[in-house]
């Protein structure tokens, strides 16, 4: 098929079936986007968590806030991820957050942490802000899973 | 002439393990064929290592052939089904801009052009699971992305899987060795060996054990990438190529779920999207002709990439840049010279005329359709090989741990380990997460979580040392994202290395030079971006390396 | 006016509570002075793995035997004669002064630091290596590659694979030609249960502080040992609380000293240092404030400190480096506090004239990680006097001085000699600003 065709096709296309196709889909482009993404955990990203990722990409890993951190009631596997993961693998993306919840539930919010960090992350109002994300996100994929196909 | 195991005769050699070779190894081991193939480092060490990892359906050659756009698209639903936890969703944003103040008519007829073209798109989106695009206006733009600068008049959507490349070309190995094939990393092709005309073996040698001989074959395949025109100019063939380089920077998290379409500075479209857990920037695209083995990313490189990401997003400039990475495209010399060609991007060349009947060297192409294009070099290879075999099953046969996806939460739960250390190892494994997790149960020393950037259990590195031929400690890298995070490995390198040296018998002193190999590889990647935590970071990481190490 | 309760006069700020900050801050005390000390976190020095590195012989070659290595003084000196940009070359009149340096902090934190020798000893590390340091933790001392006679048992704990004996041990075995003792691994049967083997650093330690757990790990390590053996070491965990004497119960129940050998991150030995830092600070009187001075205007001027505001005859700037939070780079380099300019440099780029502030990190590193990478080693340029200079490469003030890390010219994290260069700029600063000359 040459060149010419296939422009005449996207003409055509711009002209008829495009038009049509704007007519006849329901709802609003933004509700049609979000329909299609936030329900498979797409969500879009405030300016209050960038700015909050800002935050968190301060963690240097150095591990001195664990120190502190009592997670006493924690199962061991979340004990032992402990919650500078927060900021490293649970916070980089909203999927990992997703499942990130319970371990995220478990900081008391004791602020025994924060003093230590070399870095100046502000390590409990943080950890609260993602645990925050993570219920949501959480919570909405559980329902989507829940919905019926 | 040394006794290697290798000094037989196959009916395929393939020279590299990058996804070309590692498919093709694969299509034709699958057609029962009996294949070998040399990688002179580690499998997805070129160009399918350093890809942008998108598996795009080839929605630009509907201004050409839609018809390359149907076959696109349906490759890579084969993609999606025979790798499912490999791939994910990365939406599009393709904001509109403006020069000046308001909108002028040509603009406007420009992006309804957009829109319709992407729009058109649409129609083969059900071939690869896409989903259909939007048109937003500013509004609803800058609800769905707050941090793009404003201005922007509005955006169309379009939809595109990503992909962990490195991953898919090795479990193309990995099939391919389960199908008989012999995969040998570490293991350069040093010469071709012909007799009247005819290729008729390759010489080879293992560099990390001095191994060497000949390995008879019926044919030869070429899948070098962009080490062919020099491996060619040394074996007495030509393969004619325009290679160029390309950078990306991956930013240490997440920065959206949307991708966007950038403009550079010289006016090259750009991206910054997500990708994994980390969002990319790329790429840049410059002609290369020096070594391969020898690139690196310089200062003006990664200015045009952030300058580039941040005309659009201008927090970029606030975010964590952890490394800068890079390789080399193979791009035809002719571009598109067949017009009615389904592989206007890649090529086949048949040397014989060059005095080399049975060698084939396979040049351009795409990662994306890299399954179609090993089954055409299989069929070349069948078709010179003039003998019957099996068909092509590569769309059928899902890859080692694509059956399945298992909830990361049940696996989390049955086998007492967190959720999102789970949820990472689902995504690299698949289905064989389950049995990377065998390892944890039977000794529970084993859930020791080695890296928090990337989710990686002392289990993983066991089970990957055991099971997808790691022959260095680098390997890794490519195998799970060892030491790639910001952290560029600090808590993970050293019990990782003590992990794998249990597994692969490695002495203290071998062990010691993988983990400087390692880290010498990572301070490649961060030198030209050191900047903010990422060098408080830097500063931390040498400390413990090379203060405490000594490496 | 400032209500006197917000409002500080002292003589002495000093910004930083690393090594650098404590040794000027308890040096200005000793001589008299009111000093206030501001501190935002507890940088690298809280996360320093245990070894106190003041010189090492930079003259020798790497097979020598350890006893015909210089000694710590005389291995400085070489080190400035050699390193045209290090601390030391600047302070090189001064360095038959940095003994005293190095015996004053090391005294003021002998809880938990054992005094220097002469000589350097030689620390195993997790890695496999044999560090050079001037003294370190008093828990590690025993482990002194060069003081052992007989075997050193290096250990691990066979419930939990963050530490690998033989990797550790091999560090001890490239050294015995050096003048090393024998060596072997072995694992202790410890930890072996869920919690133990998902413990981390931090946990173990405390588990092992707990009332009969060193006992335990005694009994265990008792069994292991066979005739020959001198020395044990272990997995620097022993601990956090000195108080605890971890060590020391597990010795006792062994019959056998034991050593930690050195840390990587997370770093128990940090953590110790620290708090012993900041228990020495209070117990000589010096006011701690924490906080973070920004944007500050030096000497005789207010600078405020989480809701107080401070007033100080003299200034001593020991704000660190990358990690410390000193020095920064936000597409350009620049000191954090009193903004001043970033020179020094070392390596290729050792003349000063050139101001790399704003170059592109990839001319300031090298491809070999092992050459020396200017931008690593980038900090304030300083006079004989320890005064920072400005852009006309002219002292800022004659009162404010900068110690340790946040001077560049050397690369604390990797040229052993951090902890020196910390305690001597730190105790000739503290002096200098208290009013005394060194
Ligand atoms: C920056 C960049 C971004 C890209 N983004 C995308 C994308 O988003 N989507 C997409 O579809 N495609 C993308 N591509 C293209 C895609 O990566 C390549 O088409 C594809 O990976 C090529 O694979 P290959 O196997 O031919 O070559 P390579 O992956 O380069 O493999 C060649 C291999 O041969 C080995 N070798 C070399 N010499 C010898 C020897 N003498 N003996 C043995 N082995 C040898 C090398 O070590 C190497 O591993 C991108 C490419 C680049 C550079
Ligand atoms: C992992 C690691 C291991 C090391 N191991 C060793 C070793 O074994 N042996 C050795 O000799 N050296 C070692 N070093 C190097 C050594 O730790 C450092 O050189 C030394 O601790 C530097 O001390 P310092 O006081 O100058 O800086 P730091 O310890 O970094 O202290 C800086 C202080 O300044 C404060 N600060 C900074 N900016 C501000 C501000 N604006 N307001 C208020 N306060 C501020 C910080 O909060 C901190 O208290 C190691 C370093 C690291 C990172
Ligand atoms: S505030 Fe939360 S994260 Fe910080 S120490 Fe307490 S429990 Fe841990
Ligand atoms: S102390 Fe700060 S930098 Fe270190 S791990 Fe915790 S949050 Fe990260």
């Amino acid at each position: 098929m040459s060149k010419v065709k296939s422009y005449a096709w996207l003409a055509w296309r711009a002209v008829v079936p495009h038009p049509l196709r704007a007519l006849g889909r329901a709802g609003t482009g933004e509700e049609r986007f979000l329909a299609a993404y936030a329900t498979e955990g797409l969500c879009p990203t405030s300016l209050a968590d960038l700015a909050d990722a800002e935050a968190a990409s301060a963690c240097i890993g150095c591990g001195l806030c664990e120190a502190a951190c009592p997670l006493r009631n924690a199962i061991p596997a979340i004990r032992h991820l402990g919650l500078p993961a927060a900021f490293r693998l649970c916070g980089k993306s909203d999927e990992m957050l997703a499942s990130s919840a319970a371990a995220l539930a478990a900081c008391s919010g004791c602020t025994g942490c924060e003093p230590l960090c070399p870095t100046g992350v502000p390590v409990t109002r943080l950890v609260r802000a993602l645990a925050a994300r993570a219920a949501l996100l959480d919570a909405a994929r559980r329902a989507e899973s829940a919905a019926p196909r | 002439m040394t006794g290697s195991a290798l000094d037989r005769t196959f009916d395929v050699v393939v020279l590299g393990g990058g996804v070309n070779g590692a498919g093709v190894a694969r299509d034709c081991a699958m057609r029962g064929l009996s294949v070998l193939l040399l990688e002179k480092q580690d499998l997805a060490c070129g160009a399918s290592g350093a890809s942008s990892g998108m598996i795009h359906g080839g929605i630009r050659y509907m201004t050409s052939d839609r018809n390359v756009t149907a076959l696109a698209s349906r490759d890579a639903g084969y993609i999606r089904h025979i790798a499912p936890h490999l791939t994910f969703r990365i939406p599009f944003l393709l904001p509109f801009a403006t020069h000046k103040e308001g909108s002028r008519l040509v603009e406007r007829v420009a992006w309804y052009a957009t829109e319709v073209y992407v729009g058109t798109y649409d129609l083969f989106q059900p071939l690869k699971g896409g989903k259909p695009s939007t048109r937003l206006t500013p509004d609803e733009l800058y609800r769905i992305e707050p941090s793009l600068r404003p201005g922007l008049h509005g955006a169309v959507t379009l939809d595109e899987w990503g992909i962990d490349g490195q991953r898919l070309c090795l479990l193309n190995a990995l099939s391919a060795a389960a199908h008989g094939a012999e995969i040998r990393t570490w293991t350069e092709a040093t010469g071709i060996v012909r007799e009247r005309g005819r290729v008729v073996a390759v010489r080879f040698r293992d560099s990390l054990t001095g191994e060497h001989g000949e390995a008879r074959a019926g044919v030869v395949v070429n899948a070098t990438g962009g080490w062919s025109p020099r491996f060619g100019r040394a074996n007495g063939f030509q393969v004619r190529m325009r290679p160029g380089k390309g950078v990306h920077l991956s930013l240490d998290r997440r920065q959206s779920n949307y991708g966007v379409i950038c403009t550079a500075v010289d006016g090259r479209q750009m991206f910054l999207m997500p990708h994994e857990n980390e969002s990319i920037i790329g790429t840049t695209d410059d002609d290369f002709f020096g070594d391969p083995d020898d690139l690196e990313a310089t200062a003006d490189e990664v200015d045009y990439l952030i300058d580039g990401a941040a005309s659009l997003v201008p927090s970029v400039r606030r975010a964590r840049i952890t490394r800068a990475w890079w390789g080399v495209r193979t791009t035809l010399f002719e571009y598109g010279a067949q017009e009615d060609d389904l592989s206007r991007d890649h090529r086949i060349y048949d040397h014989a005329a060059e005095g080399s009947a049975g060698l084939l060297s396979f040049v351009g192409g795409k990662l994306a359709s890299y399954r179609a294009q090993s089954e055409e070099l299989a069929d070349r290879v069948v078709g010179m090989l003039g003998r019957g075999t099996l068909p092509c099953r590569t769309h059928e046969e899902v890859l080692p741990g694509g059956d399945e996806v298992p909830s990361a939460a049940e696996l989390a739960s049955r086998h007492g380990i967190a959720e999102v250390v789970a949820a990472r190892l689902v995504f690299r494994h698949g289905s064989r997460a389950r049995e990377v997790l065998r390892v944890a149960d039977d000794d529970p020393r084993m859930k020791l979580l080695l890296c928090r950037d990337e989710g990686i259990l002392a289990a993983e590195v066991a089970w990957i040392c055991r099971n997808e031929k790691v022959r260095r400690l680098q390997d890794l890298r490519r195998r799970c994202r060892l030491a790639l995070g910001g952290c560029g490995g600090l808590d993970c390198a050293r019990p990782a290395a003590q992990v794998a040296a249990r597994e692969l018998g490695w002495d203290a002193e071998r062990t010691r030079a993988e983990l400087a190999d390692l880290l010498e590889l990572g301070w490649r990647e961060r030198r030209p971006i050191l900047d903010g935590w990422q060098l408080a970071g830097e500063e931390l990481l040498r400390a413990v390396h090379r203060g405490l190490g000594g490496l | 006016m400032m209500p006197a309760s917000v409002r500080l006069e002292c003589d002495v700020l000093v910004v930083g509570g690393g090594m650098a900050g404590a040794t000027a801050a308890l040096a200005a005390r000793e001589a008299g002075a009111r000093v206030v000390l501001v501190k935002s976190a507890g940088g690298s020095t809280s996360l320093s793995g245990g070894a106190v590195s003041v010189a090492q012989d930079p003259t020798c070659a790497p097979d020598s035997p350890f006893a015909a290595r210089a000694g710590v003084v005389e291995s400085a000196r070489r080190i400035a004669a050699l390193r045209p940009g290090h601390p030391y070359r600047l302070l090189r009149d001064r360095l038959d002064r940095l003994w005293n340096a190095v015996e004053f902090a090391t005294g003021q934190l002998s809880s938990v630091l054992a005094p220097p020798g002469g000589r350097n000893r030689w620390l195993l590390t997790p890695f496999g290596h044999a560090h050079a340091a001037t003294t370190c933790q008093a828990t590690m001392a025993a482990g002194d590659l060069a003081e052992v006679r007989g075997t050193l048992v290096v250990c691990g704990f066979e419930g939990n694979l963050g530490w690998d004996p033989s990797l550790v041990a091999s560090g001890a075995a490239r050294v015995r030609p050096l003048g090393g003792p024998e060596s072997r691994a072995t694992w202790l049967d410890l930890f072996r249960w869920e919690e133990g083997a998902l413990a981390r650093p931090f946990e173990l330690a405390r588990l092992l502080e707990a009332p009969g757990a060193a006992e335990e790990a005694g009994r265990v390590l008792r069994r292991v040992l066979v005739r020959g053996d001198a020395v044990a070491v272990l997995p620097p965990v022993l601990g956090i609380d000195p108080e605890g004497r971890v060590a020391d119960r597990i010795a006792a129940e062994a019959g056998i000293p034991v050593a930690e050998f050195l840390s990587d991150i997370p770093s128990v030995p940090g953590l110790r240092l620290t708090r012993a830092i900041d228990a020495r600070l209070a117990e000589a009187g010096v006011e701690t404030l924490r906080g973070e001075i920004r944007s500050a205007a030096g000497p005789d001027l207010p600078a405020s400190v989480g809701g107080r505001e401070v007033v100080a005859r003299s200034w001593v700037l020991a704000s660190g480096r990358f990690v410390g939070g000193g020095i920064e780079r936000r597409g350009e380099l620049r000191e954090s506090v009193l903004g001043l300019p970033v020179l020094a440099s070392e390596g290729p780029f050792a003349d000063p004239g050139i101001r790399f502030a704003s170059r592109p990190p990839a001319t300031l590193t090298q491809r070999d990680s092992h050459a020396p990478q200017p931008l690593l080693a980038a900090g304030l340029r300083v006079d004989a006097e320890l005064h920072p200079l400005d852009a006309e490469d002219r002292p800022l003030h004659p009162r404010v001085f900068a110690a340790g890390a946040v001077v560049g010219g050397h690369d604390p994290a990797s040229d052993g000699t951090g902890m020196g260069v910390a305690m001597l700029t730190g105790w000739l600063a503290g002096r200098a600003a208290a009013g005394r000359g060194a």
